[in-house]
């Protein structure tokens, strides 16, 4: 599945914005979602927020999401050569 | 707490995509591998919870396209619970259907990858997005703005909560639709239907001038895979399943719900994605598309006008036999937005439309069952197998970047072949491997990333095994 993980919006300057994700931060247009205030959980696609959770929304994808990290058995990444 | 438990999503949000290149004794190359590390545990991690839920529960997991997974998984606990929705009801969850269908396509199109085909490949990265769209062209912009604000505010209408949408339930739907709504999205649907039609002009014109090219990128022979009504109309919501072949011939049409008895998957050591394929031709042999350009290639007419017009055109293309050329997603994705803006017109037209009839009560549990219906990116598949109780003890997802999971290999393969001469790599021929990838809209990690930014990871191994190069990007 595409796991849409929520990231938090830390910064805004008119369309472009930084979000946070763990630790990682990166700068995303919000062109398609010019509502998102700072502090909103969004949903990112091809560097476009897309889409702004509430954050009742945002709080239970995350648990969800947290819930999944905890059932997935521990990295073991597929070689890269056949 | 919620950022030490976040470690491994982001790993993935962050991730590379892939790129294994081999080359042949005389320095060509002969194949390339697209790896795909994501997609487990999701369905291990839903057994356990009530069938019911799983219309919630799946549109939080996959926040690209909510409401294809909300609608599969009420139509898979439709048929758990044996229950047959009210005619409205399902009249409803197809009309949120081409919301959904609306707003991603013109998405995709408009904002996401049109700028990089209207712009050029070769354009400056920080050009290729929707502000050099806006500079170039203001209008076209705009438009894709409106279109999928109209998308958005039909789910809206109906969903309330247009991210993750309560609206479906097992046997019908939670809300009524009022005839305000209905009368307010369908005048609204008749600006947004020439807008489509522009679009659809600009992406025609676009493909004229750049036909050696559109036609030679990633274009390559295999099956086909989509819904389709009795008739053999393109259907997105509620149908049959048509296999073609690379000529065109039907292969096959059958009931979703027997999806096993004819798809196959395929596990590659290098992948943790499946590759779906077609039984019969076993694989590799039974590889097969879904998404828009496949849909247009197994429907045999499209039930609306309009789209129906376009639909010849396409037919006209290659006299009949499936569009193979990669790019041609792009003009199949506008022509299914102005059926789905059609059919959305036909449905709010349907008196039974506001009814109130709009949920069945199951009485009983049939233990298994599937839902499926075509979702912006391809054909999805829901399966669900529970207990006396209702307790999930079986999931089984294929998603439409799954059945993708070959091609998109394949088209960086071909773009590979066309583009890498020997140890030669460029930034142009890294952003055609991204518009391969692109072209099908995959929701993976690295998609996340801005078009021309897509973080790539990519090795040229010469035919002894040896790393020749590698070239990593962002």
């Amino acid at each position: 599945m595409c796991l849409a993980v929520p990231a938090r919006l830390v910064e805004r300057h008119d369309e472009a914005g930084v979000i946070e994700l763990g630790g990682l931060r990166r700068t995303i247009s919000l062109a398609l979602t010019p509502e998102a205030k700072v502090g909103d959980y969004v949903i990112v696609h091809a560097g476009f927020a897309i889409s702004v959770l509430d954050e009742e929304q945002a709080s239970e994808t995350l648990r969800l999401l947290a819930e999944l990290a905890s059932a997935i058995p521990p990295d073991d990444l597929p070689p890269s050569q056949p | 707490m919620a950022q030490k438990i976040l470690i491994e999503p982001v790993t993935r949000i962050e991730g590379h995509a892939k790129v294994s290149i081999y080359l042949g004794d005389d320095g060509r190359v002969e194949r390339a591998l697209l790896h795909i590390n994501e997609f487990r545990g999701f369905e291990k991690f839903c057994e356990g919870r009530m069938y019911f839920e799983m219309p919630a529960i799946t549109p939080r997991i996959c926040g690209i396209c909510p409401v294809s997974h909300h609608l599969a998984a009420a139509k898979a606990c439709d048929a758990v619970a044996g229950v047959q929705p009210p005619r409205t009801a399902s009249l409803l969850r197809e009309l949120m259907h081409m919301g959904q269908v609306i707003q991603s396509h013109s998405m995709h199109f408009f904002e996401l990858a049109g700028p990089d085909i209207l712009l050029g490949f070769d354009a400056e990265p920080a050009k290729r997005n929707i502000v050099g769209l806006v500079e170039e062209y203001p209008e076209v912009a705009l438009k894709g703005v409106l279109l999928r604000k109209f998308g958005q505010s039909v789910i809206a209408h109906l969903g309330e909560k247009r991210v993750h949408p309560r609206f479906a339930v097992v046997g019908g739907v939670n809300s009524a639709l009022s005839p305000a709504s209905r009368d307010t999205i369908l005048k609204e649907s008749e600006e947004r239907l020439k807008d489509v039609q522009d679009g659809i002009a600009i992406i025609k014109s676009w493909l004229e001038k750049n036909q050696d090219y559109a036609q030679a990128f990633a274009s390559f022979p295999c099956g086909y895979m989509g819904l389709v009504r009795e008739d053999g109309a393109l259907e997105l919501y509620d149908g049959r399943v048509r296999f073609i072949d690379c000529d065109g011939n039907l292969l096959e049409e059958f009931a979703p719900a027997d999806y096993l008895d004819y798809i196959g998957e395929h596990v590659e050591p290098w992948s943790w994605l499946k590759f779906p394929f077609y039984r019969k031709f076993g694989w590799p042999d039974g590889v097969y598309r879904v998404g828009p350009l496949a849909r247009l290639n197994v429907a045999s007419h499209i039930s609306t006008p309009l789209a129906n017009k376009e639909h010849q055109e396409w037919r006209s293309l290659r006299s009949g036999k499936p569009v193979q050329a990669t790019l041609y997603y792009h003009y199949a994705r506008l022509v299914e937005t102005l059926y789905a803006i059609e059919r959305l017109q036909e449905l709010l037209q349907d008196p039974e439309i506001t009814s109130n009839d709009i949920v069945a009560f199951p009485d009983s549990l049939v233990g298994h069952g599937v839902g499926c219906l075509e979702a912006p990116r391809g054909t999805l598949f829901h399966d669900y197998t529970v207990d006396e109780q209702g307790r999930l003890t079986a999931v089984n997802f294929i998603v439409a970047t799954g059945h993708n999971n070959w091609a998109m290999s394949k088209s960086v393969e071909e773009v590979a072949k066309a583009f890498v001469d020997g140890k030669n790599l460029t930034e142009g021929m890294l952003n055609r491997v991204e518009a391969a990838i692109r072209a099908y809209d995959p929701c993976l990690s690295c998609s996340t990333h801005a078009i021309g930014q897509m973080p790539l990871d990519i090795s040229i191994y010469a035919r002894d095994g040896s790393l020749v190069r590698r070239l990593v990007r962002g």
